[in-house]
């Protein structure tokens, strides 16, 4: 080889030094002498420049064919084999206990391998593609809370209005083979296929059933057609649930929809408030209308006891009246008087035989109470005095 | 360096130059088409054969070409569309198809970008087509389905008309929408008949108001009138019983009732300051003054 051949050093020239350095014009020295001796190590001990001299040389011893060129077969077969090995153990790969491998053999399906350390024949002969078949995989359509995606997620329902929903698929792997070998991009036909036949749902619900107690029935018939479309295309994929997310009217029309939730309690206030005035009112009639009732029985009470009471009084003097009549009428005539007279002013005045008018002083028609005590006021009693003027 | 070594190592590399030439895989993903200087010549693989693995060739002189055997996809981009009602809505479909006769899709359109140029165009005009036909309600709702299916029909004959090889396993429409315009008028009419709902609420409400009052009022109009005629006839009853008391005592003896009420009269009446009684002295209450003690 070029670079261990001295009599033809090549654009490099000789190799500098060492072990090679010679006197000029002695031949090298035949390598199979020392065969089996090292030289010995330097007085001082080994050091690195040594260390390396001793490497290449028990390289070279190893490699070197039988004429000192050319390198020993043993060798390239060696680093052949170690070449296969390496290789060989490329097959080597691990399953996760999620996943399952496909085994293709130049490119036809060979096999299907369980979690575990398996093997497979190297690149190119075999391969082996690993696939996630019990993670769950999610794909969301819509866009979530943050991450808006008004074109993914505003939809036209059966009622021609138009509704903010979005939606999240889970689905796994229920056929690896098929996933791999049947469609080309399955991920992006999940998602394709999730939003066409959502919105073909969609398109056939009202919205007012989507915003409230519809979404079951919803979700129910997407997935359903999701299903059927994707074994129709033979995906190998099972869709384990369909969850919408949000559903809401538009932006622009979500104050309308609020303000109808005012308007219901408006309308139940007013109505409370008719209720609370009705209470009031009605309770006030009734405890009116008791007092109404009351009154009139005390009414009634009151004259008919005033009635038994004269009555009785009545009876009793009636009674006494019975045994002497013309007794108990002078009696009681001549009582009445003394306590009518004794109490009022009077003025006896006998008028017979008067031919004009009798004045009487205004002092007469004073309260009894209010005169001072002057009993020399001229008593209006006794003798008339005729008079001009006024009369009694 | 060794001479034997170097052609050992040439004759290596010439027949790895030459196996890779002449052997490939055809995976089982994938159908091949052999084309011997540029024609076409058998294909590997193709649909309805199972036949991928490792396979030989002339090498240098066949070359092969790798189609995609699965099915894939193309999505149409959004269509403007005319509903028979006059409506504008846009539509956003996609395909799904599959090469089954890859040496027609060679000679045809020769690889995907090719097909997918030719594809598109096609979809959008099939579409427009079919959905111009249909009104806008059912393209949206209520022919749905039989509207694709017709447009995947219509696809498929023209596909097979072309000969462009390919097998269209499904065609769905993803989108059918209002055009930006037109939402904002469909928003605007949702808007409307919401107040529309809102303001029926609220009168229902204040009807039932009215309604709750004008009825209490009522029962309290009732309720004092009731009242009222039991007062009016309790107090009569009242004055009834009187009557009759003041009659059944009274009535015993009207006169002497009729002196006997007067007397009480006099004194609850006359016996006070405020009169002045002018008397004359003939009164029978006087009869002894004028008199004497002896009169009887």
């Amino acid at each position: 080889m070029p670079w261990n051949d001295n009599a033809n050093p090549g654009p490099w020239g000789s190799p500098p030094g060492g072990q090679d350095d010679r006197p000029e014009g002695e031949p090298p020295p035949r390598r199979e002498e020392p065969r089996r001796r090292l030289p010995p190590p330097p007085p001082n001990g080994p050091d690195l420049g040594d260390l390396w001299r001793r490497l290449r040389s028990e390289w070279t011893r190893l490699t070197r064919g039988r004429r000192g060129d050319g390198i020993r077969p043993s060798a390239i077969a060696a680093a052949a084999g170690v070449v296969f090995m390496i290789w060989a153990l490329t097959g080597f790969y691990i399953v996760q206990p999620y996943q399952e491998a496909i085994v293709t053999r130049f490119g036809a399906f060979a096999r299907r391998e369980v979690p575990g350390l398996r093997y497979h024949l190297p690149v190119p002969i075999e391969r082996a593609e690993l696939v996630n078949v019990t993670q769950q995989q999610k794909t969301i359509v819509g866009g979530s809370p943050g991450a808006e995606a008004p074109d993914e997620s505003l939809m036209l329902t059966g009622d021609e209005n138009i509704v903010d929903l979005s939606f999240a698929v889970q689905w796994h792997i229920s056929d690896a083979a098929a996933y791999l070998f049947q469609v080309r991009d399955p991920e992006d036909a999940v998602k394709a296929v999730a939003e066409s036949a959502m919105r073909e749902v969609v398109g056939h619900s009202a919205l007012t059933s989507i915003l409230t107690n519809g979404r079951g029935e919803v979700q129910a018939q997407t997935l359903d057609l999701m299903q059927r479309i994707l074994d129709r295309y033979h995906a190998g994929v099972t869709i384990d649930a369909v969850q919408i997310q949000n559903a809401n009217p538009p932006a622009e029309v979500v104050p309308a929809y609020q303000d109808i939730a005012r308007a219901g309690q408006d309308a139940q206030s007013a109505i409370n408030q008719a209720n609370t005035y009705r209470n009031r009112v009605v309770n006030e009639a009734v405890g009116d209308s008791a007092k109404i009732v009351q009154a009139s029985e005390g009414y009634r009470a009151q004259v008919v006891r005033d009635a038994e009471g004269q009555a009785a009084g009545f009876n009793q003097v009636y009674a006494q009246y019975r045994r002497a009549p013309a007794v108990t009428r002078e009696r009681m005539y001549i009582e009445a008087m003394q306590d009518v007279l004794s109490h009022s002013r009077k003025v006896i005045i006998d008028a017979k035989g008067a031919t004009a008018p009798i004045i009487l002083p205004p002092q007469a028609f004073q309260s009894i109470a209010a005169e001072p005590a002057a009993p020399a006021q001229p008593p209006a009693a006794s003798s008339a005095s005729p008079s001009p003027g006024p009369s009694q | 360096m060794s001479r034997r070594l170097f052609y050992m190592l040439l004759a290596i590399f010439v027949v790895v130059v030459v196996a890779a030439n002449t052997f490939f895989i055809v995976d089982q993903r994938v159908q091949a088409v052999v084309v011997n200087l540029g024609e076409p010549v058998r294909v590997i693989n193709p649909p309805g054969a199972y036949d991928p693995g490792l396979k030989v060739k002339i090498p240098f002189v066949e070359s092969v070409v790798s189609l995609d055997k699965r099915n894939q996809a193309i999505e149409a981009s959004q269509e403007e569309v005319i509903s028979a009602d006059q409506q504008r809505l846009v539509v956003d479909a996609f395909v799904r198809y599959r090469i089954s006769n890859p040496l027609a899709f060679y000679r045809t359109l020769g690889n995907e970008t090719i097909a997918r140029d030719r594809l598109e165009p096609l979809i959008n005009s099939s579409l427009r087509q079919v959905l111009g036909a249909a009104t806008a309600s059912d393209i949206i709702a209520h022919q749905r389905a039989e509207l694709m299916n017709k447009t995947l029909e219509d696809v498929r004959a023209r596909a097979a008309r072309s000969r462009l090889g390919i097998e269209v396993v499904d065609l769905r429409i993803k989108r059918a929408d209002l055009p930006a315009a037109n939402a904002q008028a469909v928003y605007q009419r949702m808007r409307s008949n919401l107040q529309q709902r809102a303001a029926q609420i609220r009168a229902q409400g204040e009807a039932s108001r009215r309604e709750i009052i004008a009825d209490a009022d009522r029962q309290v109009t009732v309720t004092l009138a009731g009242a009222n005629q039991q007062a009016l006839t309790t107090r009569g009853a009242g004055d009834a019983e009187s009557a009759r008391l003041f009659a059944a005592s009274f009535g015993k003896d009207p006169s002497f009732a009729a002196f006997y009420r007067s007397m009480e009269a006099y004194e609850g009446s006359l016996a006070d300051d405020q009169t002045t009684l002018v008397l004359s002295p003939d009164s029978d209450f006087f009869k002894y003054f004028k008199l004497g003690p002896k009169a009887k």
